[in-house]
């Protein structure tokens, strides 16, 4: 059975995070009372998260690299058309020329990047993986705040959720109010 | 023996240190520069949303009120940034009763607001407020940039209430649009980002701007500041305009990713197949008259995005203006007060009483 270094890396991590709170799982009931079990099962719950969050973190630094390498390359590319136009100024009228052309060159160059296809790819993966990483910090705040009995963000989200279906009914009701209001006044 | 002729760069970075170190002993800071400039009232709230009521003691001479729907990034102070640059004042010396809806700031508990909410209850509610407080049964509507799509909505579902449509520089055909938002956004897992943090957070909209002529804007733009502290009208305007751009709210999630997805991804506005609420927006139900307002050099909104409604409403008084100048410039600038808002009252004025 072959294994990348980093599936490798997370069976390893899985096994011995999952070992270890088995081991100490029954001695700890024994000797322990219910809270300090929670925390037990709170750690290795934030250990997954740890783990899964560390694989996600390689692939942020994989499109994290080929985002600065996109904006290093178009940096360079403008500067030797800069230096292609235009040789290094002299006199003050010379240097306030030199810099406009240096900034409609760069501004130029790096707006041609933003729009294109490999730039608008790249940074929809890199964001994504970012919003990943944040899922798995949001988990951990999760265990975390359920520890200390406050409400969880997916808690939070059932009540927003349930406040804007109320609201909702509510406008339709002052809405349809405001319409026979304005019927009877046309009436009157 | 040639003199030896100093590094121009050298004066320039002498000039410009000297100048860092006076700015702050003669120039105010950013966070006491007053963006209130036209005195308005509150006249009808409902969530955080605000109706704002301008006036400036005249009584309006045209009986058809205008209502401004400000677009859902920064916020309204760019209509009426600068008492000569002002939007609203102009109208209002022309005439007009003019109100602006300040759709406030979202917090974490509006993040399941979608464009049903935002155009049938806000939109709806405040034009409603105006039509009683004028005894009118319809506006004018004006709406800009992403506000130019919610009033174009609008106009779609509630004809009957909206006289006059003026659509400046509206996000519409989201597949013609040819700007770097466009692009990142076409790209950006919107479903993923909503999910994980509700909101779309204000520095997602800071990095979209940080984006946009990166070196005019990032380095160049604060370079003229430092150079032009003693120049009292640069300094004034620049503060009020920087002011301005720093600032701009949260959007509610479900909202936002309607918005990624049925306008910049599957342009479903432009096609006649975007549901708000349970009804179709179908562009041919606007037949009210339209002014359809483009800025040539719009690097926010692309001509090409705006320039579609003019042909897709169902319309027989319409008329397209472009300009020649950028997002920003078609609202506060001279440019603004000397032929868009002209050219706009004079049009309006044929159909506002």
């Amino acid at each position: 059975m072959t294994h990348t270094d980093k599936s490798d890396y997370r069976h390893l991590a899985l096994f011995w995070n999952d070992m270890l709170y088995l081991m100490a799982n029954k001695s700890q009931a024994l000797s322990s009372t219910g809270p300090f079990r929670t925390m037990l099962s709170n750690a290795k719950l934030i250990s997954n998260e740890l783990i899964e969050i560390n694989e996600r973190m390689a692939n942020f630094n994989v499109y994290m690299t080929k985002y600065y390498q996109q904006l290093a390359d178009t940096w360079t590319e403008a500067q030797k058309k800069v230096d292609l136009k235009v040789g290094k100024p002299s006199d003050p009228a010379e240097y306030d020329a030199y810099k406009r052309v240096w900034i409609d060159v760069f501004d130029n160059d790096f707006t041609e990047l933003f729009d294109s296809e490999k730039f608008g790819a790249n940074y929809g993966k890199l964001v994504s993986e970012e919003l990943e990483m944040a899922k798995h910090w949001n988990n951990m705040a999760s265990i975390v705040l359920k520890s200390v009995n406050v409400p969880s963000r997916k808690e939070m989200n059932e009540v927003y959720q349930e406040v804007n279906s109320l609201r909702k009914r509510v406008a339709a009701l002052e809405s349809e109010l405001r319409s026979r209001r304005r019927d009877e006044a046309k009436s009157a | 023996m040639k003199p030896r002729v100093p590094d121009p760069a050298l004066f320039d970075m002498l000039r410009l240190g000297s100048n860092m170190v006076r700015a702050p002993k003669v120039i105010q800071s950013p966070a006491e520069v007053n963006l209130e400039v036209t005195p308005h009232t509150v006249d009808h709230t409902i969530g955080k949303v605000r109706l704002l009521h301008y006036s400036m003691g005249d009584k309006p001479t045209h009986s058809v009120p205008i209502v401004i729907a400000y677009a859902l990034i920064n916020r309204y102070h760019i209509l009426d940034i600068h008492p000569a640059k002002s939007w609203v004042r102009n109208l209002l010396n022309q005439g007009y009763d003019v109100y602006m809806i300040d759709w406030g700031t979202p917090s974490p508990m509006d993040r399941y607001l979608d464009f049903d909410y935002y155009v049938n209850t806000y939109m709806d509610s405040c034009i409603d407020a105006v039509c009683d407080a004028a005894s009118t049964d319809s506006v004018t509507l004006q709406g800009y940039c992403t506000g130019g799509t919610l009033a174009i909505i609008y106009a779609a579902l509630h004809n009957s209430k909206v006289r006059n449509l003026v659509a400046t520089a509206p996000v519409l055909d989201g597949h013609r649009d040819t700007t770097v938002v466009s692009n990142l956004s076409k790209h950006l897992d919107v479903d993923k980002l909503v999910d994980t943090v509700g909101n779309m957070p204000p520095e997602f909209m800071y990095y979209c701007f940080s984006v946009l002529k990166p070196f005019e804007q990032g380095i160049e733009k604060y370079l003229n500041f430092f150079k032009n502290i003693d120049n009292e009208r640069y300094v004034d305007n620049f503060l009020r305009v920087e002011k301005w751009l720093s600032d701009t709210p949260p959007i509610p999630g479900e909202l936002f990713r309607e918005w990624i997805k049925n306008i910049y991804q599957r342009n479903l506005l432009v096609k006649n197949a975007m549901i708000v609420g349970d009804k179709r927006v179908d562009l041919r139900d606007i037949r009210m008259p339209v002014f359809t307002q483009v800025a040539v050099g719009d690097h926010l909104v692309s001509p090409e995005c705006s320039m579609p409604l003019h042909y897709a409403v169902g319309s027989s008084e319409k008329i397209m203006r472009i300009y020649p100048t950028g997002h920003v410039g078609m609202i506060a600038s001279g440019l603004s007060q000397k032929k868009v808002l002209p050219e706009l009252g004079s049009w309006l004025s044929k159909r506002s009483d």
